[in-house]
C-alpha cells in the first residue's frame, strides 16, 4: 500500500477571477481511499472577507483551518481590521514553510476582494508554501489535472458574476466526475463587492 | 524493517558503503508522452493526436505522427510507449492484409475492434504499454470510436481521450460533446440539455481547443496537431501547429 | 517562534515509513536559469514555468529574486526553498549592511546562502545563480543545494542548463557589451524554453551595471502567447442546476461617526 497522504481522503477545489468578482468552489466528499465517508465535508472557510479552500489530508485541513482562525483573530485584535487577501496569502506561505521538514499535507487556495482597491485576488500554494499567483484560475486537490483541463478550455477573462458562476460550476462538476476521489456534492461561492452568494450544486452521488 | 533503515542511509554523495546490495533490472518500457483523442459524429469520425515524442524532459521529435490510416476506412492510434504503439499498428496492418486474402472483403470497424482485443490480450503477461483508440464508420455509416486498455478491454464510445493528457481532456469532452451537467436554461435545472450530433466543423474546433489547452498545462503535449477525418468518401488529414515550449 | 518547526516530523515519518505512505510532490521550478558577466556589469535571466510532475502549475512565475537593490538571484529546484531561502538572506543581508553601514556585497550574500544551505545538507533544495554589483565590482556566482559554490563569467542551472550552456559556450566572449550580454542570455533561456520540457513560457531578465540602479525586465520576451480559442465557451445563465442558495454580507457594516478635529467634543488628552 504505497499511498500519498494528500490523496487519502480525496477532494478538490478551484477559484476563478471575474470582472470585479471572484468565485471559489469545492466538492463535498470525504473518504478513506475508495470508501466514501461523508458528503457534507465543506473545504471552504472564510476569515472575514477572505476565503480559503483547503484540500488534502482531512485531519490537516481541520488543523490548518483552526490554526488560521486563531492567527486571523489575533491579527484582527492587533490591527483593528480584518486581514486582506494579499497579507493572508503571505501568512499562509510562511506558516506552511515553517513546517518545511514536517509539513501539513494540504493544498490551499485563497480568494477574495481587496477592500481598499476592490481588486480581485486569487492564489494557490503547494504543501510547503510556494505561492502561485495567477491572474485567471487556481486549482487544487485530487482532481487537479481534470480541473486544469476544464479551466484552461472554459475560462475567459472579465466574466460577470452570474457567468463566472456557470463557468466555475461546469468546470468543477465535469472535473470531479472524472475523479473517483472527488464529488458527492459541490459548493460555489461568488464574491462581489457588496454580497457573497453561496450555492449548493446538484451533482451525481456516485 | 528495511524501510525504516532506509531513512538512516547516507546520501549518494557520501563515501559510506550502502548496507544493502543494489538491485539492477532492465526496464523494457518507456513513456513517450503525447495524447490522442477520438470523437464520433453522425456520419464521420475523427482521430487526432499531437506529434511530439518525448523521453523524460527531452523532446525526441517534434513531428512523429502517431495516428495511422490503416486502410478499409479505419484510423488507429496506440499511445504510450511508442515502440509498442508502432508494433501494434504494424501487426494490425499485416493481419488486415491476411483478412483480405482469406475473406476477400473489407474489414468492418467492429471486427477490427475485436481483432485488436485479441492482439492485445495475446500479450496479457507482457503487454503492449499503450492506450489504443480505433475510429471508423459502422455498418449504418455512423461514426464509431472504440477505446482499449493495454490488455484489450474495449468499449464503443462517442468520444475518448488517451495518453498523457487524457485526464485533462476527457472531462472537457464529457461537458462539450455529451453535454454532461448542462441543463436546459429554461427548465430551472430540471431538464438536461438535449443531446445532438455535432457537425464536423464543430468537432474540429473542439479538438483544436482541447489540444491547445492540453499543450498549455501538460509539458509532454505540443509541437503539432494531426487530425485524421474519416467519412464515407475516405480519409482526410489536417495539420495545425501547436506551441513548441 | 524562530526557525523551522519539526512538530509534525515524527507523525509524517511514521506515515511515510510505517504506514506505507509516500510524500507528496512539491512545486519545482524545472527551470532554465543563466547568468553572464559583461564589461562593467552582470546580467541574469530565467524562464517562467513552474511544474508539479508533468503538469504546469504556474505559466508565468517569477524566478528572479531580489536580495538587495543591486544583488539579484535566479533560483532553480524546489520552488518554495528558492523563494524562502532568498527572502531569509535578503533580511539578514539588510541587517548586516545596516550594522556595518556599508552597501551589501555579493560575496556576503553568497557566503550566507552557502552556509545556510550546507547546514541543511542538501535538504533545502535551492540551486541558485547569485549576481550583482557592489563597491568591489560586478560578481557572478552559482550555489548548489549542498552548499558548494562556483565563480564564473557565464553559467547556467536547472533542467534546461544543458540547452542553455550550449548556447553560452558557442557565443560567449570576453568583454561583451551590455546589449550583447542581454541578447546572449535571452537566446540561452529560449534554448531551454523550447528544448527542455521543464522550462517554458517567457524570458525574465535582470541587468546590474556598475554605478546604475539594477533593472528588472519582467517578461523581457514573450515567445509563447496562446492563440485565440476556436470556440466560445460561455454558458447560458441557468445552465447549472442549483439545489439551494444563500446570500450574505461578509463585511460588517460599522456605522462610523465623524468627530471634527479640534472641536470641544474631541477627546481631551492633554489635561
Amino acid at each position: 500500500m504505497s499511498q500519498d497522504p494528500s490523496t487519502y481522503n480525496g477532494g478538490s477545489a478551484v477559484a476563478m477571477v471575474g470582472k470585479d468578482c471572484v468565485a471559489i468552489a469545492c466538492d463535498l466528499r470525504l473518504g478513506q481511499q475508495s470508501l466514501g465517508v461523508s458528503n457534507d465535508f465543506e473545504k471552504i472557510f472564510h476569515y472575514g472577507h477572505v476565503f480559503l479552500a483547503l484540500t488534502g489530508l482531512a485531519t490537516d485541513v481541520i488543523s490548518v483551518h483552526e490554526n488560521f482562525r486563531m492567527k486571523t483573530n489575533l491579527y484582527k485584535m492587533a490591527e483593528q481590521r480584518e486581514i486582506e487577501p494579499e497579507s493572508f496569502a503571505n501568512l499562509i506561505s510562511s506558516s506552511l514553510y515553517e513546517r518545511r521538514f514536517g509539513p501539513w499535507f494540504v493544498g490551499p487556495i485563497v480568494a477574495g476582494l481587496n477592500t481598499k482597491s476592490g481588486n480581485p485576488f486569487i492564489c494557490g500554494f503547494d504543501y510547503i508554501g510556494c505561492i502561485d499567483f495567477a491572474k485567471d484560475f487556481i486549482v487544487a486537490g485530487t482532481a487537479s489535472e481534470q480541473l486544469f483541463g476544464m479551466c484552461e478550455s472554459l475560462y475567459e477573462p472579465n466574466l460577470e458574476p452570474d457567468d463566472l458562476f456557470e463557468t466555475i460550476s461546469q468546470a468543477l462538476l465535469s472535473a470531479v466526475d472524472r475523479d473517483a476521489l472527488s464529488g458527492w456534492g459541490g459548493v460555489v461561492y461568488v464574491i462581489t463587492k457588496d454580497k457573497v452568494v453561496k450555492r449548493y450544486l446538484k451533482t451525481r452521488q456516485d | 524493517m528495511c524501510s525504516t533503515q532506509k531513512s538512516l542511509m547516507a546520501t549518494e554523495y557520501s563515501t559510506e558503503v550502502r548496507m544493502e546490495p543494489i538491485e539492477h533490472r532492465f526496464n523494457p518500457y518507456q513513456d513517450n508522452g503525447g495524447t490522442i483523442l477520438g470523437i464520433a459524429g453522425e456520419d464521420f469520425a475523427v482521430l487526432a493526436g499531437d506529434t511530439r515524442q518525448t523521453v523524460g524532459y527531452s523532446i525526441d521529435s517534434r513531428y512523429e505522427p502517431k495516428v495511422h490510416d490503416v486502410g478499409d476506412n479505419l484510423l488507429l492510434s496506440a499511445n504510450g510507449f511508442s515502440a509498442d504503439g508502432v508494433e501494434l499498428v504494424k501487426v494490425f496492418e499485416s493481419q488486415l492484409k491476411w483478412y483480405h486474402f482469406d475473406n476477400n472483403k473489407k474489414m468492418l470497424v467492429h471486427s477490427a475492434a475485436r481483432l485488436i482485443q485479441h492482439m492485445l490480450y495475446k500479450k496479457r503477461m507482457f503487454p503492449y504499454y499503450v492506450s489504443t483508440i480505433l475510429a471508423g464508420l459502422d455498418e449504418e455509416g455512423k461514426g464509431a470510436v472504440y477505446s482499449f486498455d493495454p490488455v484489450g478491454s474495449y468499449e464503443r464510445e462517442q468520444c475518448r481521450a488517451g495518453g498523457a493528457a487524457a485526464s485533462l481532456i476527457m472531462p472537457f469532452l464529457d461537458n462539450q460533446v455529451n453535454f454532461k451537467h448542462q441543463m436546459d436554461p429554461e427548465s430551472k435545472g430540471t431538464k438536461r440539455r438535449p443531446l445532438k450530433y455535432l457537425s464536423l466543423d464543430e468537432v474540429i474546433e473542439l479538438v483544436r481547443d482541447a489540444f491547445s489547452s492540453a499543450t498549455e498545462r501538460h509539458i509532454e503535449v505540443g509541437d503539432g496537431l494531426q487530425i485524421l477525418i474519416v467519412t464515407k468518401d475516405g480519409v482526410r488529414k489536417e495539420y495545425y501547429p501547436l506551441k513548441r515550449d | 517562534m524562530p526557525g523551522l518547526s519539526f512538530e509534525n516530523f515524527q507523525r509524517n515519518e511514521y506515515l511515510v515509513n510505517q504506514a506505507g505512505f509516500k510524500p507528496p510532490r512539491a512545486t519545482s521550478t524545472g527551470t532554465t536559469i543563466v547568468g553572464c558577466r559583461f564589461k562593467d556589469g552582470v546580467v541574469i535571466a530565467a524562464d517562467t514555468r513552474a511544474t508539479t510532475g508533468p503538469i504546469v502549475a504556474d505559466k508565468n512565475c517569477e524566478k528572479l529574486h531580489r536580495i538587495s537593490p543591486k544583488i539579484w538571484c535566479a533560483g532553480a529546484g524546489t520552488a518554495a526553498d528558492t523563494e524562502m531561502v532568498t527572502q531569509l538572506i535578503q533580511s539578514n543581508l539588510e541587517l548586516h549592511s545596516m550594522s556595518l553601514n556599508r552597501e551589501p556585497r555579493v560575496v556576503s550574500a553568497m557566503q550566507m546562502l552557502k552556509q545556510h544551505l550546507f547546514k541543511y545538507q542538501g535538504q533545502v533544495g535551492a540551486y541558485l545563480i547569485v549576481a550583482g554589483v557592489d563597491p568591489t565590482g560586478p560578481h557572478l556566482f552559482s550555489i548548489q543545494a549542498h552548499g558548494s559554490t562556483d565563480i564564473g563569467y557565464y553559467m547556467s542551472l536547472g533542467s534546461g542548463s544543458l540547452a542553455a550552456i550550449a548556447v553560452l559556450e558557442r557565443d560567449w566572449k570576453q568583454d561583451l557589451s551590455k546589449d550583447e550580454a542581454m541578447k546572449l542570455c535571452a537566446t540561452a533561456i529560449q534554448a531551454g524554453i523550447f528544448n527542455d520540457l521543464g522550462s517554458g513560457s517567457n524570458v525574465d531578465m535582470c541587468v546590474m551595471e556598475m554605478g546604475k540602479d539594477a533593472q528588472l525586465y519582467r517578461s523581457f520576451m514573450t515567445p509563447n502567447v496562446r492563440e485565440k480559442k476556436q470556440r466560445n465557451y460561455k454558458f447560458a445563465r441557468g445552465t447549472t442546476a442549483v439545489l439551494r442558495q444563500s446570500v450574505f454580507d461578509i463585511v460588517e457594516v460599522v456605522k462610523e461617526e465623524e468627530i471634527p478635529v479640534g472641536s470641544s467634543d474631541a477627546m481631551d488628552v492633554d489635561h
